[in-house]
């Protein structure tokens, strides 16, 4: 089982949303990182089916998703990035409907719906209306509809947004029961989120490829390019001018320890650090601050908003 | 199946679907009750009294004044209804019937006044089309009534369509058509049809308003991307949709003319079915049809007017962003058929309201007006018949809009 994107490209009037992206997803949790307008959502739709893109296709096992058409979507789940849902509907005969939709018979349907409700925590809600219901409860009934018919491949698009931190726990748990042997593709723009779920990670920026592969091989790329170093906290603003800080603690007796990039270290006693994620980021994303963070929030360093 | 069961389920979940239906059905009683509140008729009794009767006593009064008019038209009724007017107005030295004394025209006119329908047409001057009043024909020439017909629709077509002989030959062969004698049973006006026409009209509207949001709802409130990405949510999802909406429709469309049609012919009287068409519109009418068939053929034609509007509606509606864009443009061409019979002249006009969708029960333009008229579409030496050409397009419609509908929405990719 694998997904192929074969050079994609997608081009919208005069912009270049994607730019001839090949990536192959093999079962596990991918990560799909990358700033707002990086192209995520542009990709994840096609992927799903939903656009065209302008040149290259995408394969599942082999064969074009095109030509597969009704047989691939039997085994996809997606969950958008922006939705709704039908005014009309309550939580209950939303599922319902999209159960008919994804084939299931009425029996089938019934039990995983009961089943996905407890799950996300709606069974309360489950005869309200959705038009009613509070934005994360909202992201959870597509969470729910995503996963109805037990998906291969699934897409979530900014799954957490709009999720509290509990939320985001529970939605963390249900996934990792999901995830054996299937396809599961992530996309956030934040640092941290889905980190440790998430096997196989693939970085863009500005619609093009920047690095993918398991976490092991991306933070090779980064091996030998962490240091760290105690400074006085006096000394920090000078630092955060000169080095690319990717996150700065502060110790007992007052001074400050830094994390930085750099091919050489930048002074004498800093120390090699064993290479992270967090630090491939930076790495990739220089000119944001690995980031959207602003620069002088010591916060943010640490939790990184992409 | 199983997907058009919940689209349909659908449909009938939302306030609007059911609100508009109720209110179609009740306007639809509503219709065909008030043409018995416009009857009205008064005359004085024995005893000198003016009685002043109105609604469904006024019907029953005029019924039983003219039962004996009821019946089979015959030349020589025709001629003796002719003959009893012609002495009653000399007998009272008068040439217009309204200058009758008080009661008179009541009681002699009233009870022959069916026979007379259509005579004074009958013997129109064949170059200026102008009726003569009925004191001036020669009831003998009553006695060939048929070829005094015959010679009227030729020299109607002669005058209206002096270019075009085909169309001449069509319409003199399809009156030769016609069931004679004609069938007169009185108490029923055409304005019964009338109504029925504003009810199919209405109807209509409230169909496309139905069908207006089916698919723009969703890629407006975003539930699109991921109906589309289910098994069933391309191809499947769009055919049980368009079904889902031409079914409510054509329901509501035959349940508000069967609630009409049995409320206006009770009213009324079923045995008025039986006049030829001829007897209530002109006498060189085409269509060979009595009023019950005439009815009959109006709500068919009317249901499949309304079928095609509303594929054309989803049409529309897979391929607009939001409902009020979807809603808007559906409307516009929902009147656009009215707005053409009054503005757009001559045969462009007749074009335009045989090819829209909603010409078929729209205001003006209706295939009623159609079918008691004389128009013909040219097509190259082939003359046809205005209300072929509507009820024809309307079943190339049906099926090409709706295919249209689906394919739109299958190859819709949001925002
Ligand atoms: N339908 C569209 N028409 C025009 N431009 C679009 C469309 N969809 C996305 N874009 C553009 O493509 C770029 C990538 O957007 P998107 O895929 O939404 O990025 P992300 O999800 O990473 O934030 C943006 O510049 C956006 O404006
Ligand atoms: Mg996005």
């Amino acid at each position: 089982m694998e997904l192929v994107i074969d050079k994609v490209s997608m081009r919208f009037k005069d912009k270049k949303a994607v730019s001839n992206i090949s990536l192959k997803l093999t079962p596990g949790v991918w990560r799909l990182l990358g700033a707002n307008v990086a192209g995520k959502t542009t990709l994840m739709r096609i992927i799903a089916g939903i656009l065209k893109p302008t040149s290259g296709q995408v394969l599942y096992d082999g064969v074009p998703i095109r030509t597969l058409g009704e047989e691939y979507r039997a085994l996809f789940g997606y969950l958008p990035q922006e939705f709704g849902f039908p005014q009309e509907f309550t939580v209950k005969d939303y599922l319902i409907y999209v159960a008919a939709l994804k084939g299931m018979t009425k029996r089938q349907g019934r039990k995983r719906i009961h089943e996905l409700l407890e799950q996300v925590s709606l069974l309360e809600v489950r005869n309200r209306k959705i038009a009613r219901l509070s934005g994360g409860m909202k992201r959870r009934v597509g969470i729910a509809q995503a996963l109805l018919n037990d998906p291969e491949v699934l897409v979530l698009d900014e799954p957490t947004g709009g999720l509290d931190p509990g939320e985001r726990v529970r939605f963390r748990n249900l996934l990792s029961e999901f995830v054996h042997d299937r396809i599961v593709l992530i996309s956030t723009h934040i640092v941290p989120d889905v980190e440790y779920i998430a096997g196989c990670h693939a970085m863009i920026r500005e619609g093009k490829l920047l690095a993918s592969g398991t976490t092991e091989e991306l933070v090779r790329l980064v091996e030998g390019k962490v240091w760290t170093c105690t400074v006085p906290a006096q000394a920090v603003a000078e630092y955060e001018r000169r080095l690319r800080i990717v996150s700065l603690r502060n110790e007992h007796d007052g001074s400050v320890s830094v994390r930085y990039l750099a091919k050489k270290p930048c002074n004498d006693h800093s120390a090699a650090a064993v290479s992270r994620l967090e630090d491939l980021y930076l790495w990739m994303f220089p000119q944001s601050g690995g980031a959207d963070r602003k620069k002088s929030s010591r916060k943010q360093a640490v939790s990184g908003n992409l | 199946m199983k997907i058009l069961q919940m689209e349909l389920r659908r449909m009938m979940k939302t306030r609007l679907t059911w609100g508009l239906l109720a209110l179609a059905l009740l306007l639809s009683a509503l219709l065909a009750y008030l043409p018995v509140t416009y009857c009205y008729s008064s005359y004085t009794d024995e005893e000198g009294n003016e009685i002043h009767l109105s609604g469904l006593k006024s019907i029953a009064h005029e019924k039983e004044r003219q039962a004996n008019a009821s019946g089979i038209v015959t030349p020589e009724r025709v001629r003796e209804a002719v003959e009893t007017y012609q002495a009653c107005l000399a007998a009272y030295g008068v040439t217009e019937s309204y200058d009758l004394p008080e009661g008179v025209y009541e009681r002699e006119i009233l009870p022959i006044v069916p026979l007379l329908h259509g005579v004074k047409e009958a013997f129109a001057d064949p170059d200026t089309g102008m009726a003569p009043a009925l004191m001036e024909i020669d009831p003998e020439r009553i006695d060939d009534y048929d070829s005094v017909c015959e010679a009227r629709i030729a020299a109607l077509m002669a005058l209206e369509q002096p270019d075009h002989p085909a169309v001449q030959r069509k319409a003199a062969e399809m009156y030769r058509q016609v069931e004679r004698p004609f069938k007169v049973y009185p108490g029923m006006s055409s304005v019964i049809m009338d109504y029925q026409n504003i009810m199919g009209f209405l109807v209509l509207l409230f169909c496309v308003v139905i069908a207006a949001p089916v698919f723009s709802a969703d890629y407006q409130s975003g539930a699109d991307d991921i109906l589309r990405c289910t098994r069933h949510g391309r191809r499947r999802l769009g055919v049980a949709k368009v079904l889902a909406a031409l079914l409510v429709s054509g329901v509501s469309f035959v349940l508000c003319a069967a609630v009409y049609i049995l409320i206006a012919d009770s009213l009324f009287g079923w045995e008025c079915l039986r006049t030829s068409v001829q007897m209530m519109y002109s006498i060189v009418t085409l269509a060979d049809l009595d009023v019950g068939g005439l009815q009959f053929l109006f709500t068919a034609a009317g249901l499949l007017s309304v079928l095609a509007s509303v594929s054309f509606t989803l049409f529309l509606s897979a391929g607009c962003k939001s409902t009020v864009a979807s809603l808007s443009s559906a409307l516009v061409f929902g009147i656009l058929p009215v707005v053409v019979s009054m503005a757009v002249p001559g045969a462009l006009s007749t074009w335009l309201c045989c090819v829209l969708p909603a010409s078929g029960t729209s205001i003006q333009a209706s295939i009623l007006y159609a079918i008691t008229d004389f128009q013909f579409l040219n097509l190259g030496g082939l003359a046809v018949w205005t209300p072929y050409a509507m009820i024809g397009t309307c079943v190339v419609e049906i099926p090409l809009f709706s295919f249209l509908a689906v394919w739109s929405y299958c190859g819709h990719a949001g925002k």
